[in-house]
């Protein structure tokens, strides 16, 4: 901590030589500004799938659990990938998930925790190789086309980063109208506590004559699905 | 490939610059693509007026209380499992983080997007230590093969065509030779795929702290910054003493600016919220996470009440995008990992008396202030910068070009002060330059005039009656 007192009497030293002329601004007004009034669900669904298409998500829609289900199933079968990983959910049993891909006859890793070394690497090793990864989001951001995905021993961030098709499918009560709200959502002590990734589309690059190309580093496809609570 | 000879300064690197017409062609592109997106998002959420005063706001508050900032911040980092080391200067931040790649027995090390990294010059210092180390945004890795530095905060290969980077690749990895992005892009992520999965040492830059929380913000768009802080086994992040900000309600004003500005975004892709190492039993994230919180010139700035207002900058890049100055010369020029208008204020103290020209290269047109999302008064620092340089004991060497122009312009100041020999002087010059005009404008002039014409033109002469109104308006 030495370093750490000399730098704040350096900092304290410089703050008064330097205090510029009082007023010219008023500190701190900085009451989030809300972009739309938290209104109706289905608005909130339609401006998220909105936002997302636009960075180049693609919105499946609104589906029941057992719906959801049955769409995964399609989406993963429809490019016969050797190795789909999956992490526990927020809200969803993502062991029926899991159940049902296995039961279409694709293999299917999910995510567990260990604190054995080797164990670690073979789990990354083997993870490395998935071709889908599937996550539950904690929130969906409408404003933006944004997903919240916090990192837990069973949920690693690698489940949204290293495959290159992502699917990750958030709750429609979760849904919340801009990033103050899904902050304030999460509360500072989950974040504290937490790493949290926003992921608004795929992975992306303009590097090249700021040509936009998606899948850089992270998904090439971002696949949303909004489950309804209930399936009545 | 060709490289030319290392320019000896400024002068000699930004008239390479301005003689490069594939250059401004290569900047004019990518500027105006950026300004198409930007306007597209510019008033999206709030107006973009009233965020900047609320964002500026908030970081001249931050900035008026670094220290209690810092050590909330370093407190909570720290209960968090994280090794919170100081640097004085660019030196210590070195050997620290060389010292630990060492010790921790690294061999191969990835690295985010990270102009404070390119600040402290840490790379040779790592590869002087044996370490392989990768650069993984794109444009970075594109410009680490060609063996040069950045040249733009946010695009580092902003000075280059696709057809360049298609011959990089062609010359480097032998595949056969192609300019489209999206194929330049797929080669690059399988390459650098493989540098991730054997990484055993990441380093990325921080975009916001929050004290609050003891959470440090990492914006990006590739994934480069996810990787590198997830993948390794030991992760450091590197920040200035600047990046602090109270909580985390502050954060969302400033991602939303940064991403409009910066890239026309209204968020960008992802944004990773890091808050120390993994927890027992997490599959990823570093087992030994290191923040590196750098001064290295920051506290001069501070104590300097005209320069404190530089370090509200969040390094989004657009000064550079509408920079006439820049948009002519090119980042290379400046010879700073900061170009442009920032660049010319932040760089004297950041990177030292290589950049003590800097200010001088400004029209002061304020563009760059016009844009700037935290609204720094940029040609008022430059002017502020201009002064002190003048008026220290020990001001500036200048090259013969720029000694012979300030000569010209003293002697020209002596000749305005006598409005007869002006008269005279103006009517011999007018009548002697008439000819060479062609549709208003003279592009040749004789010596030693022809220096001026070389790389900008001179307007005809205006008709002698204007000229006489004019002064007869000035004499009231």
């Amino acid at each position: 901590m030495a370093e750490l007192h000399k730098l704040v009497a350096t900092l304290k030293t410089a703050l008064e030589a330097g205090a510029p002329n009082p007023a010219a601004h008023d500190a701190a007004k900085h009451a989030a500004v809300p972009l739309a009034p938290d209104g109706d669900r289905a608005e909130l669904v339609a401006r998220f799938a909105r936002e997302l298409e636009a960075v180049g998500g693609r919105f499946l829609g609104t589906f029941t659990p057992a719906e959801a289900i049955d769409r995964i199933v399609a989406l993963a079968r429809e490019t016969n990938p050797r190795l789909v990983a999956i992490g526990d959910g927020v809200a969803a049993d993502a062991g029926a998930l899991a159940t049902a891909l296995d039961a279409a006859g694709i293999d299917v890793m999910r995510t567990a925790p260990t604190t054995d070394s080797d164990a670690r690497a073979a789990i990354r090793d083997r993870f490395s190789r998935a071709e889908i990864g599937i996550a539950e989001a904690d929130y969906a951001i409408a404003s933006t086309g944004t997903l919240a995905v916090l990192s837990m021993p069973s949920r690693p961030s690698s489940l949204t980063l290293l495959a290159p098709a992502s699917v990750i499918f958030v709750q429609i009560d979760r849904i919340v109208p801009d990033l103050a709200a899904a902050l304030e959502a999460f509360g500072p002590d989950t974040l504290a506590a937490h790493r949290m990734t926003l992921i608004t589309g795929p992975s992306r690059t303009a590097d090249i004559e700021k040509r936009i190309v998606l899948g850089v580093h992270g998904p090439k496809s971002l696949d949303v699905l909004v489950v309804w609570p209930h399936d009545d | 490939m060709t490289t030319a000879p290392k320019p000896r300064d400024f002068f000699e690197a930004s008239a390479a610059g301005a003689a490069d017409h594939e250059l401004h062609r290569k900047l004019e592109n990518a500027s105006a693509r950026h300004l198409d997106h930007f306007a597209q998002v510019r008033d999206e959420f709030t107006p973009y007026e009233d965020e900047r005063n609320t964002a500026r706001a908030i970081k001249e508050d931050a900035i008026g209380r670094l220290d209690e900032l810092l050590i909330e911040l370093t407190k909570k980092l720290e209960a968090h499992g994280c090794k919170v080391f100081f640097a004085a200067n660019a030196g210590e931040a070195r050997d620290y983080i060389v010292k630990l790649a060492q010790t921790s027995g690294a061999r191969r090390v990835v690295k985010g997007k990270s102009m404070t990294t390119e600040e402290i010059a840490l790379n040779p210092a790592l590869e002087a230590a044996g370490m392989e180390v990768v650069e993984t945004d794109l444009g970075e890795y594109i410009v680490q093969l060609r063996h040069e530095p950045p040249s733009h905060i946010i695009t580092p290969a902003i000075h280059l065509s696709k057809e360049d980077i298609g011959n990089l690749f062609h010359e480097k990895f032998g595949i056969p030779y192609t300019p489209e992005p999206a194929e330049l892009t797929a080669e690059a992520r399988i390459r650098l795929r493989e540098s991730f999965l054997r990484a055993d040492f990441g380093i990325t830059g921080v975009n916001f702290a929050i004290a609050e929380t003891g959470t440090l913000i990492v914006v990006e768009n590739e994934g480069n910054g996810r990787m590198s802080s997830t993948l390794p086994e030991v992760f450091v992040a590197v920040m200035g003493i600047e990046k602090v900000i109270a909580k985390l309600a502050d954060l969302p004003h400033f991602l939303e600016i940064l991403g409009r500005t910066a890239t026309g975004q209204k968020l960008t892709t992802y944004t990773n919220f890091i808050r120390g190492p993994r927890a027992p039993g997490e599959l990823d994230g570093p087992r030994e996470m290191h923040v590196v919180i750098l001064d290295n010139g920051r506290s001069a700035m501070l104590a300097d009440p005209v320069l404190r207002e530089a370090l509200m900058c969040i390094r989004c890049g657009a000064c550079l995008n509408v920079c006439p100055v820049y948009r002519h010369i090119g980042g290379h020029a400046y010879r700073s990992p900061y170009p442009g208008p920032i660049g010319s204020i932040i760089s004297p103290n950041l990177v030292g008396s290589a950049a003590a020209q800097l200010p001088f290269a400004s029209t002061l047109c304020g563009a760059c202030k016009d844009i700037c999302p935290v609204k720094i008064d940029i040609p008022r620092i430059l002017l502020h910068l201009r002064w002190k340089e003048t008026s220290s004991p020990a001001p500036l060497e200048w090259p013969g070009a720029a000694r012979r122009a300030r000569a010209g312009a003293r002697r020209f100041a002596r000749m305005a002060r006598h409005p007869r020999t002006m008269r005279i002087l103006g009517r011999i010059a007018a009548t002697m330059l008439k000819p060479l005009a062609r549709d208003g404008w003279i592009r040749r002039m004789p010596p030693p005039f022809g220096n001026w014409t070389k790389i900008r033109d001179f307007p005809r002469p205006r008709p002698r009656r204007r000229r006489a109104v004019e002064s007869q308006d000035a004499k009231g």
